[in-house]
Formats: structure tokens, sequence, C-alpha cells
């Protein structure tokens, strides 16, 4: 009830917390800055909710073990940044996972977050999921020429991680991996044909599309996760009132990325399609991929995991909650 | 000011301890210069290899790993030789005892950083162990590199203590021999001891690069 | 202090601030890095105390040791800094493959017959060196044997042959290789590529200025650098074959760095290894391959250490905020930006007349980079919008160049010009006080350098553009 309205103002006690992040402000950080906002209008300016960019805090690898060292109270990290750190979320970077829409992404996201497994993967790390940047679906942006089959990829020196990595490489591709920035300069120069990034926002972003000749709009080969997490001593020591207005933003900040997404793609989408040749793969195509490059990496992932956890419950959770089952 | 005792060699070893872990820096530094080569080596096969299409596995990860090796095991050894850089502008232009005692402090200080160092360098180390935290692309273990910082730290911190009783014993006879202590040198005395040093090694003169 | 705050890992327990004023905490703890670097503590621990203090202030014991504690490593074991041995023992190499004395013989015979010839030459043979040696102290030395006796030989006056072989040696910083420029490639998190290319120009147009100040000065004052002149075209064709070692490792790491072709730590291990090749068939023995890497490592290291010292401080800086403080506080002061510009070069001047040139820029670039960032606009800011007409990457890479070579003019300043005492070291019979007088002109050089730098930063940004275009 206290958080409910607009106009009402929660009354707490003065509180100061850091978020870690790296980069400059785009558009995955824009649910951060509208949380940070929303908390000190709630509060009257006593909820101080400072957001640390490019790495100040902590290396973008390290905020995990930055959370569980107390060194700040909230963070963002990628799962296929440590996949030793997150084994059950690199769920979330199963090729060919059935994530239709925005909404899909919502659904599987926030199931995931409460299943007993993964939940207690985070408590590992003194930390609790507050919400996902929700991440789009990737897509391809390449140089040379246009694939236009699945067998167009093989020999293709690729950068893309996780599952969706191991896809292309069972399809004949090279993988590499290289930090985000440096895509850029490794296209221009030819020592990487294609990049998987999400689409459209992380190209424009990297700039990517001024160096590619060609992208692919259909292929949605999987994508990743990059949750918001608070750390949980420091939440437990927030009194009720803030407790709950915290956990009450979480669904304007999931619209805020959103919106912050839709933008991206009213932005770069018709400088891609202007600028590059768009690749539409058939469904014959794709469906040819997704039988060597889905299933099979999922059974190898179950694989490689199931003496950790239940792999195959984490997997079935995914897929049941993309399908809106 | 304090002169070099022998004129090259910028510090004396006495005593059984001292002379051991003496020992056990060369050979840390030691191995730390072969790294170097060894990196050398591996970095330029890596790029002929790849050059004629048949890249190294895993030579970008192993380099990588390896700078562990250099960034840290030698450090003691270069505590010994004084070559950690400071500003010696006032200390060196102090009076005997006061100096000693400035001397003491500095690296009592520098013993309780290296001490919290050692402990919470140890404890990341750990949770590298326990979550088998591997290189990103051929999974290689992190853990070993990440156990060579405790490790050279601890004998860093040894060093340290190691100079905190050379400093004491100084402070009590301002005017005894120094020894056990990395000797501070004027520019001077700097560039003196860089150019007997090449001169002894042959016709080259490299010593300090300090820049 | 509280003293049972501290004891149970509480924020706040040191100064009794904490977040409620950082600039305050950020105060006490500048004053407190002051106190221990002038004291004589070794910086890596003046700077790893003071932020591991700054940090339990601002966030409890647990969190600022666990921070500590990974920052050696999580620094130091990246793939970038594989580079800095392999510069540095290019240059341990360099003199034992017989390169300096090549060098300058073929420079002096192309060289000798303007006004101050021999002193010409020894600026271009150093120049020459400097695309094998990353260390400027080390050029010093090798040049003070080489060129010295015959400058003197020639009559040239013992001023002028010691300063210029002390200033010369000061190339070999901005010409790539270059271990100090990699290393503000990684505090200011720029690309290391772009910062070697450049400082490809920067170190040319300075070998220019000091040829043209000493030909300027020496026809005005012919007795003291006489022009030697005698050499045939023949004489000069037959200079260059010995040149080729030293030409293919310069031309392999430029064009590495610059096409692409091999990363920039692959590049030094290649130079490298031409380098060990050619001082082996030079007659080079083991043992002074031992000795080469046994001081590589020793130097290495110090650097390593320094670089994670630093950057403990740096996480305090990052948790405090000092530095968007320190960057709010230069806007808003509200003055013309190259005036701004020139009292943090005169501030530089200042500090490097008591620091080396490492611990120097270390030590203050986390605060005084960003809010030159700042000045010129920000790190995204364009061309046509910013301060000094230059976009973020560029700004960031122009201040690199001039601020290394701020820091490179200090090796040649009394009281502590490193350089000088290293001349002086090779050649007793030469006082200090000539050296220093010696240097006089190349101090006005170096100023009108860094001038033209300033002026025109495309000395600086052209070739990076070029790379990235
Ligand atoms: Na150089
Ligand atoms: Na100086």
């Amino acid at each position: 009830a206290l958080a409910g309205g607009h106009s009402a103002t929660v009354e707490g006690p003065s509180v100061f917390w850091k978020l870690s992040t790296w980069g400059n402000p785009r558009a995955f950080t824009a649910g951060i800055e509208h949380l940070s906002k929303r908390l000190d209008e709630k509060t009257g300016g006593k909820f101080q909710l400072k957001i640390f960019y490019g790495g100040q805090l902590s290396k973008s690898r390290e905020n995990l073990d930055g959370l569980k060292a107390n060194a700040f109270e909230m963070a963002q990290f990628c799962n296929f940044y440590h996949p030793d750190k997150n084994p059950a979320l690199m769920v979330m970077t199963m090729p060919f996972l059935p994530l239709t829409d925005f909404d899909a992404g919502v659904r599987v996201r926030r199931g995931l977050y409460a299943h007993p497994i993964l939940s207690a993967e985070m408590d590992q790390w003194n930390a609790m999921y507050f919400e996902s940047t929700h991440l789009p679906q990737y897509e391809f942006l390449g140089r040379g020429d246009v694939p236009k089959s699945i067998d167009d990829f093989k020999g293709l020196r690729v950068r893309a991680g996780g599952g969706i990595g191991v896809a292309m490489e069972t399809i004949g591709a090279t993988r590499q991996s290289m930090p985000a920035p440096e895509v850029y300069t490794a296209m221009q120069r030819g020592t990487v044909d294609a990049a998987s990034f999400p689409y459209t926002y992380s190209h424009g972003a990297y700039k990517i599309d001024e160096v590619a000749e060609w992208f692919t709009s259909n292929l949605t080969p999987g994508t990743s996760d990059c949750p918001i997490v608070i750390n949980k001593s420091a939440f437990n020591a927030l009194p009720e009132q803030y407790k709950e207005l915290i956990m009450s933003l979480r669904d304007e900040v999931k619209e805020n990325y959103r919106e912050a997404y839709k933008k991206a793609d009213a932005k770069y989408l018709p400088q891609f399609k202007e600028r590059l040749t768009e690749v539409v793969f058939s469904d014959e195509e794709l469906a040819k991929f997704r039988e060597i490059g889905g299933q099979p990496v999922w059974d190898k992932w179950v694989a490689d995991n199931k003496d950790k956890f239940d792999a195959q419950a984490v997997l079935d959770l995914a897929v049941k909650l993309a399908k809106g089952e | 000011m304090v002169g070099s005792p022998n004129g090259i060699e910028p510090n004396i070893t006495r005593g059984v301890i001292p002379k051991i872990i003496r020992q056990i820096e060369d050979l840390f530094n030691i191995l730390a210069a072969m790294t170097i080569f060894f990196v050398m080596l591996l970095t330029t096969t890596g790029v002929f290899s790849r050059l004629i299409g048949a890249p190294l596995p895993a030579s970008l990860e192993i380099s990588e790993l390896a700078i562990a090796v250099f960034a840290f095991l030698g450090a003691a050894y270069a505590q010994r030789q004084a070559a950690h850089i400071r500003l010696e502008l006032i200390i060196s232009n102090l009076p005997g005892r006061f100096r000693w005692l400035l001397e003491m402090f500095g690296s009592f200080l520098s013993l309780c950083l290296m001490l919290v160092l050692v402990v919470y360098s140890w404890e990341f180390f750990l949770n590298a162990w326990i979550i088998g935290d591997s290189t990103y692309d051929y999974e290689i273990p992190t853990w070993p590199a990440k156990l060579l910082v405790p490790v050279a730290f601890t004998l860093w911190a040894i060093r340290l203590f190691i100079e905190i009783i050379g400093f004491g014993r100084l402070a009590l006879e301002p005017n005894a021999i120094p020894y056990n202590v990395p000797l501070t040198l004027t520019p001077e005395q700097e560039a003196r001891l860089e150019i007997l040093h090449s001169g002894a090694g042959g016709d080259g003169s490299f010593a300090a690069g300090k820049d | 202090m509280d003293i049972s705050a501290l004891i149970a890992g509480q924020p706040n327990a040191i100064f009794g601030v904490g977040y409620s004023d950082t600039s305050l905490v950020g105060a006490y703890v500048m004053i407190l890095l002051l106190v221990l670097v002038f004291m004589g503590v070794r910086v890596v621990f003046a700077a790893g105390i003071t932020g591991l203090v700054g940090l339990v202030e601002l966030i409890g014991w647990t969190g600022a040791a666990s921070i500590v504690g990974s920052v050696p490593y999580s620094k130091s074991v990246s793939f970038v800094l594989g580079l800095l041995p392999m510069f540095i023992l290019i240059g341990y190499l360099a003199f034992h493959a017989g390169m300096t004395r090549l060098l300058f013989q073929a420079a002096k015979t192309w060289l000798g017959w303007v006004p101050g010839g021999l002193a010409v030459a020894t600026v271009f043979a150093a120049a020459g060196f400097a695309a094998v040696s990353g260390a400027s102290v080390a050029t010093a030395a090798v040049f003070a044997r080489v060129a010295i006796p015959e400058m003197l030989d020639a009559g040239y006056k013992k001023s002028l042959a010691a300063g210029v072989v002390a200033a010369g040696g000061t190339l070999a910083t901005l010409i790539p290789p270059s271990a100090i420029l990699v290393i503000y490639a990684i505090i200011v998190e720029e690309s290391v590529g772009a910062l070697l290319i450049a400082g490809f120009l920067p170190g040319v147009f300075s070998a220019v200025v000091y040829g043209l100040i000493i030909i300027v000065w020496a026809k005005f004052n012919p007795e003291a650098g006489p022009a030697i002149k005698g050499f045939t075209w023949s004489d000069r064709i037959k200079s260059l074959p010995g040149l080729i070692p030293i030409m293919s490792v310069a031309v392999i790491i430029i064009t590495a760095i610059y096409g692409g072709w091999a990363t920039p730590t692959e590049a030094g291990a290649l130079g490298a290894m031409i380098v060990l090749v050619t001082a082996f068939i030079h007659g080079m023995r083991w043992r002074a391959l031992k000795d080469a890497l046994m001081e590589t490592s020793k130097l290495v290291v110090m650097i390593f250490s320094l670089i994670w010292g630093v950057l403990i401080f740096g996480r305090f800086l990052g948790f405090s905020a000092v530095p968007e403080a320190f960057a709010d506080w230069i806007l808003s002061l509200d003055a013309d930006p190259y005036l701004i510009l020139l009292c943090i070069l005169l501030g530089y001047v200042v500090l490097g007349m008591f620091m080396d040139a490492i611990g120097l820029l270390l030590l203050t670039l986390p605060v005084v980079y960003p809010a030159v960032m700042a000045l010129n606009g920000g790190p995204d800011v364009t061309a046509a919008e910013s301060a000094f007409g230059l976009n973020g990457t560029q700004a960031s890479i122009w201040f690199g160049i001039i601020v290394v070579k701020m820091a490179e003019v200090c090796l040649i300043t009394p009281p502590i010009g490193l350089n000088c005492f290293v001349v002086n070291g090779v050649r007793p019979d030469i006082p200090l006080t000539d050296i220093f007088k010696g240097i006089t002109l190349f101090f006005i050089a170096d100023v009108l350098t860094i001038i033209g730098l300033i002026m025109f930063p495309g000395i600086v940004t052209w070739l990076p553009d070029l790379m990235f275009s």
C-alpha cells in the first residue's frame, strides 16, 4: 500500500546505495537510471541509488565478487562473462529457445529467477535477482559474401559466445572471442567475418553496422542474460517500506527496457536496411539450423552440468515458460 | 647520504635466514626471467603458426596466465635491490637515526599492507579454486596463476620483515655498516651503479630505464 | 577514529565521514598519500595503503580488503600487459646487437656536413635507436659512450655534446616501442596500438626541432659545434646495409600495430626475437642474455607493482567519485581551456622535479585525466563541439602524448634529471653543471615542441585517425 500511487511519499531513514556497472549510459542502463530516479522521487531524496559507470567500482566480470564482499549494494552482470559463477543461468544462452517476443523473454527470465536452483546460485554470491535487463534476441552482422544458407557459415570466423558460439561451431564456423568494443576494428580489418549481438541496440551501440555489409533479421539464434542484482545483506537491512518500494518498481524497470529497445530499433533498423543487405532465411533453412545447432547443444549442456545441479529441470522449465505453458 | 658499501652491490646480506631468503628471491626472479623468455618464444611461434594458417591453440591464454609469473614472483627480489621506485629526495638527506626510524616506520606500514594482500589474495585464489574458475575459450584453470600472488607476496612480506629488523638495528647504532636493508642511492650513485653494472656485463648500459 | 566500528568492519570508522562527504575523505586520503610519498615510502605501498584506508572509510573492512586483495591479479593478468617485458627486453638487447654504433656512423655520413653536424647526427641516431628502445635512460647511457667521444675529438663543446645525448635519450619514449605509452593506455583504458602509433610523428617532430635548434645555434657559434665534411655518397650508401636489423624491427613493430597483422604484444615479441638473433650474430654470449633477462624481470616487476598499487588507489577514487568532483571543479572555473591545460602542464613541471616519470603519470592520471577529458567536452564529444577541436578518443590520445613528453622533459631538468646523471656517470670528466647548461638549448626545443603539439594536434592524431578509418 505504501508503494502504491505516484503521489504518496515513502517515509524512512537516509540510505545510500551504490550500483556497479560498466560502460557509458546506454539502453542497457536505462532501467537502472529509471530506478534511481524513482527511488529518489518516492522517498523525497532519502533513498539515494548512485550508479557508478565505467567499471569504476569493479571489473564487469567481478561484480558478483564485489557483492559477496559487500563492496556495493547493487550490480549488473552478464551470465556469459563467467559460466563457472552462474552455471544454471547459462540456460539463457541456449540456442533457439523459443523466445518469440519481449513478453516471452519476461516470462522465462522471471520464472527462472524464482526457481530455487537459480536463486540458490545467487545466494552463493550474497545476491538476489531484482530484474533482468531483458536483452533482445541476437542476430548476426557480417562482412564479405552474404550467407544464403546455413552452410555458408561454414569456415566463417564468428564472434559469438555461450551456446550460440557452440551452435556456430557445430555448423562448421570458427568461434572467436573478443571483447565487444574490439569487434568494430576486427571486422574492419577482416580478422572476424561475422559477430552476434543483441539485435538491434548492441549492433548500433558498437557501430558494427558501419563496417558490416549484411545482417540477419530472422535467424534468432538465441540470447543471453544480464540481470540486475541486489546485495542480499543490504536488502535485508532495509526497513520494510523500502523493501516493498524497491520491489514494486520492478515492472516499471521492465517496461523501461521494453521502451529503450523499441527506441533503439526505431533508430537503427532503418539505418541497417538502408546500408546493409538483409539476410532472411527460409523456414527450411531455419529448421535445418535448429536441428544441428539446437537440441544437440541443449543435450550437451545438460550432460555437462548434470553433476552440478538438475540441469534437465532448469532447461525444461525454460522451454515450458517460453512456450507459455 | 648513504653510500653503497661496496660500490656496486647496493646491499649486503648477513645471517642464515636472510641468506636463505635471498636464495629463494634469486630463484624466483630467475623463474620470472625465464618466463619472459618463454613468452617471447611462444608468442613468436604463435604469430608464425597463425600466418601459415595453423594457429596454436590456447597460446594467447597461456601467455596471458604466464604474466602472473613475471608480474609477481620477482617482487621481493626487486625490493631487496631497491628497485621499487620512491621519492628519495627528502629521506636520503635526513640525519642518521631519524632517517632509520622513518625508514623502519615506512617499511612497517608496507608490511601491514602486504599482510592484508597475502590474506586476501589467498581468498581470491581460494574462490577461483572452489568454483573452478577458468579462462574463457580453452577453459584453462586460473587457480595456479592466482596462487602465485599470495606465494610471491608472502616472500615479499618476509623481505619487509628482514628490512624492518635491519633498519631497527641501524636506528640503535646509526653509524654501523648497513646490511639487510635496501639502500637507496642518490642519482649520481644510481648512474654510477648502472654504468659499472653494464661495464661488467659487456658493453651495454641499460640498468635503470625507469622512464 | 572509531576503533570498535573499525574492528566490526563498518564504514566511516577512520575519519567518521564516509559517504556523507566524499570530497573530505578524498582530501584526507590525498594528504596521507603525499605524506607517505614524501616520507620515502615506495610508491606501490604509499598508493596501496592510502587506497586501502580510503576504501575502509567508504565501504568498511570486508569490502575494502577483498577489493585490495583482488586488484593485483585482475589488473596485471591482462593480455595487453604482456607487451611490457617484450619492449623492455628489446632495449636491453639492442646495444648488444651493435645497433647503436652502426646508427651513429650512418647518421654521421649523412648529416655531418650541417652546422653542429655530429650533434644533429646524434639526435637522429637516437631517434632511430628509439625505434627499438622503449626506455629513455638506457638510450642516453648508450649514446654517451658512442657519440660523446667522437664529438669531443671533433672539438665540440662539452656542454653541447653531453646535452644532446641526455636530451636525445628522451626520444625513446615517444617513438614506438614505448613502455610508458603502454602504461598510459592501460591507465586511461585507451587503445594501446593507437597510443603507440600516435607517438611516432611527435617523436620525429621532436627530433626535427632538436636538429633545427642545433643547426641555428651552431651557425652562430661555429666553434662550439663544427660541421664534419668529407663523406662521399659511396660512404653514405655503404652505411645503409648495417641498418637492416634495426629497420626491420622498426618496420615490424609499426606495420603490425598500424596494419593489424599482429597484435602489439606479438610485434613486441617478434622485435625482441630479431634483436636477440642479431645480438647473438654480433657476438653476445649467454651470460649477457641472462643479465638482460634478469634486469628486464626486475624492471618489469617494478612496473607491474606500481600499476596495481596505483590501481588500488584508483579503486578508492572510483568509490569516492573524487575525480568527478575535481572535473566539476575544473569546469566550474569557467576559464579558457588552454589556460587550464597550461596550468596542469606547469603542475607536471613542478612535480616532475621530484618524481620519476612513470610514478608521476600513474599517481596523477586517475584524477587529472578525467578532468582534461571533461574540459574537452567528455568522452563522447564530437570534434566540432569540443574545447580543443578533438573528439573524445583524439583528445585522450593527444593528452597522453603531451603528458608523456612533459614527463620526459623532467628527465633532463634539475634537480633530478636522471638522464643528465647517467651521462655524467659515463663521462665523469664532464661536470653536471656543464651538462645542465648544455640542456638549456634542448629545454627550449622541448617547450617549442609542446607548444607545437598543442597548437597542431594533427601531429598526434593524424596517424591514429588514419589507422581507424
Ligand atoms: Na621507443
Ligand atoms: Na627533473
